[in-house]
């Protein structure tokens, strides 16, 4: 058990010997109760209550767009050479949600051919979690799917006990990090204020469904030819909002691009959706999911139904950016509580 | 023979002539906004013809013409089909002459109508056409999109047309570019904005910078036919939406194909 403690008031001193170090970027209100990780040097721009970001804290790991090599054919054989942009990053704030979509996307990136340019940026990356004491919205729906407690995947992890942060450190580079920094080590009585707080959400966070987590695999299993895609199909603009805000979404599109010297150029690689026209057509004019229904379909297959199969746990992280982010209403929630009560 | 090992090579210099019908001219104006790059651009291409910047005129065949504005009248028509005709490689540059942009909604009114409000009563002297993008007069090889254009664009434009490949317009949405630039979305600041409808490739050029898409790309090949649930979740009216459309976007109606990139 390795517990320290931050006084609140010492929270800006914390962010400005850290941004000494390295990058810092954090949680930033933006206005419309819009919110985003940016950089920052101290506490005061922090958005210490906030709910989830426009863009999950993935873009830290697997930039939108990202160079992936340099190459020359100016010569007989093309000559390329492999790029990293990566530096030291720091990323404070960090909701038990968005722990559980890094978690995914690193088991997604390790997968042989491993992904050289995501593990070796994320060796960069400092997490610091931040423990939610409530729902940040209707629309979240983390105790669903198991991710209002924090399950790891942090440096540190911080939890407000009112007057002070309560700090779990779960990393080598954790440990050294608050070493360096001289915090206090947590007394008895913060470890009870801390079960007290964990006690405490168990009254809050209620399955958002009422359908029960272990029947879902079983329900997406017989739901293929249920009528609320049709539903949700109908109303689909294909903008891409859903994927591009998901923090387990990672598709991308790769692009060769050559500089006006027709000789040299560069490969981007760009996040895509699934639920884009052009996603799934391939040479000859044919398109595996030419209907939004089936692109929207597969999107929450992708979350509820293979990840599950494949790597033993649920995609969705229950942030509820999806149905945020969607122009056409489209409601996470209401689509899975329509999917179980057509499957009853 | 050419076999691997031969380096790449680029024949001479490409011959290119800008040409403008009924615009503004200011995406023939954005060459000179693309900065430094312009000298590589320069250094790729023999511009020949150039009436804003050049007095030469050029009296052999052309390599690539560039196209600003669209065809708005009979004299027009004639000329863009002497140029076609002296051109291997076509491109439709900004609104006016990719979708017929602003000058489309003239196509809102009776045509004698129209004349009459801008010629006055001798309108019949003066020679008037619905507005046509160029697609719907002569064949396009390239279309860059945007009013005005968006100049990345055009540089990756002209790569393809100099490498005889094509150069695809994205076919998804504004909102496909403008969350991967973390912008709040505009319907979220109480406005209506085009961008779930509007063909991206303009990296959300205007909301970057706090304004409304306008929709001057042109929609989307498949635009959500239903948008109620859009229209609805922000209290808007769907005329509203279509007037917006309308501004950018009339000369639409007279693609017999519906689906043009």
């Amino acid at each position: 058990m390795n517990y320290h403690i931050l006084k609140k008031d010492e929270l800006d001193g914390f962010i400005k010997k850290l941004a000494g170090k390295m990058k810092v970027c954090a949680p930033v209100a933006k206005g419309h109760n819009n919110f985003a990780f940016e950089e920052v040097t101290s506490a005061g721009g922090i958005a210490l209550s906030y709910i989830p970001t426009i863009l999950p804290p993935k873009k830290y790991f697997m930039p939108p767009r990202e160079k992936l090599l340099d190459f020359d054919i100016s010569e007989g054989k093309p000559k390329d050479t492999a790029s990293l942009e990566a530096g030291e990053t720091a990323i404070f704030g960090v909701h038990t949600c968005d722990l559980a979509g890094i978690q995914c996307l690193n088991m997604v990136f390790s997968e042989r051919p491993r992904d050289y340019n995501y593990l070796l940026r994320k060796e960069k990356v400092f997490i610091i979690g931040l423990e939610c004491g409530g729902y940040c919205d209707e629309h979240a729906s983390c105790a669903l799917v198991g991710n209002h407690y924090p399950n790891g995947g942090y440096d540190l992890f911080f939890t407000d006990l009112g007057d002070r942060f309560i700090i779990h450190v779960n990393t080598q580079k954790g440990e050294e990090l608050v070493e360096s920094f001289c915090l206090a080590k947590a007394a008895s009585a913060d470890m009870i204020a801390l079960d007290k707080v964990r006690e405490g959400k168990k009254a809050v966070f209620k399955n958002e469904i009422g359908v029960e987590p272990g029947k879902l695999p079983e329900i997406f299993a017989k739901g293929m030819e249920k009528k609320v895609w049709h539903d949700i199909g109908e109303r689909c603009v294909s903008c891409g909002n859903c994927t591009n805000v998901c923090p387990t979404c990672y598709c991308f599109d790769m692009a060769d691009t050559i500089n006006l010297d027709m000789k040299t150029g560069f490969r981007t690689r760009t996040w895509d959706s699934c639920q884009f026209e052009t996603f799934a057509a391939v040479a000859g004019g044919e398109n595996f999911r030419e209907e939004r229904a089936h692109r929207q379909r597969h999107r929450l297959y992708r979350k509820f139904k293979y990840p599950l199969d494949k790597f033993y746990r649920a995609f969705c992280t229950g942030c509820g950016r999806c149905t945020r982010a969607c122009m056409a209403k489209i409601n996470l929630k209401d689509t899975l509580k329509a999917l179980a009560a057509e499957s009853k | 023979m050419k076999t691997e090992n031969d380096p790449v090579t680029i024949a001479a210099k490409p011959k290119v002539a800008f040409f403008d019908f009924a615009c503004c001219e200011g995406c023939q104006l954005q060459v000179a906004n693309i900065g430094e790059t312009l000298l590589d651009v320069l250094g790729a291409i023999d511009v020949v013809e150039f009436r804003e910047v050049m007095s030469e005129k050029y009296d052999k065949d052309y390599d690539v013409v560039i196209i600003e504005g669209s065809i708005t009248d009979h004299h027009a028509e004639e000329r863009i089909k002497k140029i076609r005709a002296r051109a291997k490689v076509l491109i439709a540059y900004g609104a006016c002459a990719a979708t017929g942009g602003v000058n489309g909604m003239k196509n809102s009114f009776d045509l004698d109508e129209i004349r009459k409000s801008v010629y006055g009563d001798d309108y019949k002297l003066f020679d008037s056409t619905p507005t046509r993008p160029l697609h719907q007069v002569v064949k396009v090889d390239y279309t860059i999109n945007g009013c005005p254009i968006y100049p990345p664009e055009l540089i990756e434009v002209l790569k393809c047309a100099l490498r005889g490949l094509p150069y695809t317009v994205p076919d998804n949405p504004v909102c496909a570019e403008c969350k991967l630039n973390e912008n709040v979305c505009m319907y979220e600041r109480g406005v209506a904005c085009l961008g779930p409808w509007t063909k991206a490739g303009c990296n959300s050029w205007c909301v970057n910078n706090g304004n409304i898409c306008y929709g001057c790309r042109g929609e989307v090949k498949n635009p959500a036919k239903n948008a109620n649930d859009v229209i609805g979740k922000y209290n808007l009216k769907p005329e509203l939406i279509k007037n917006k459309f309308d501004m950018y976007n009339k000369c639409k109606e007279a693609d017999t194909n519906g689906n043009r990139k």
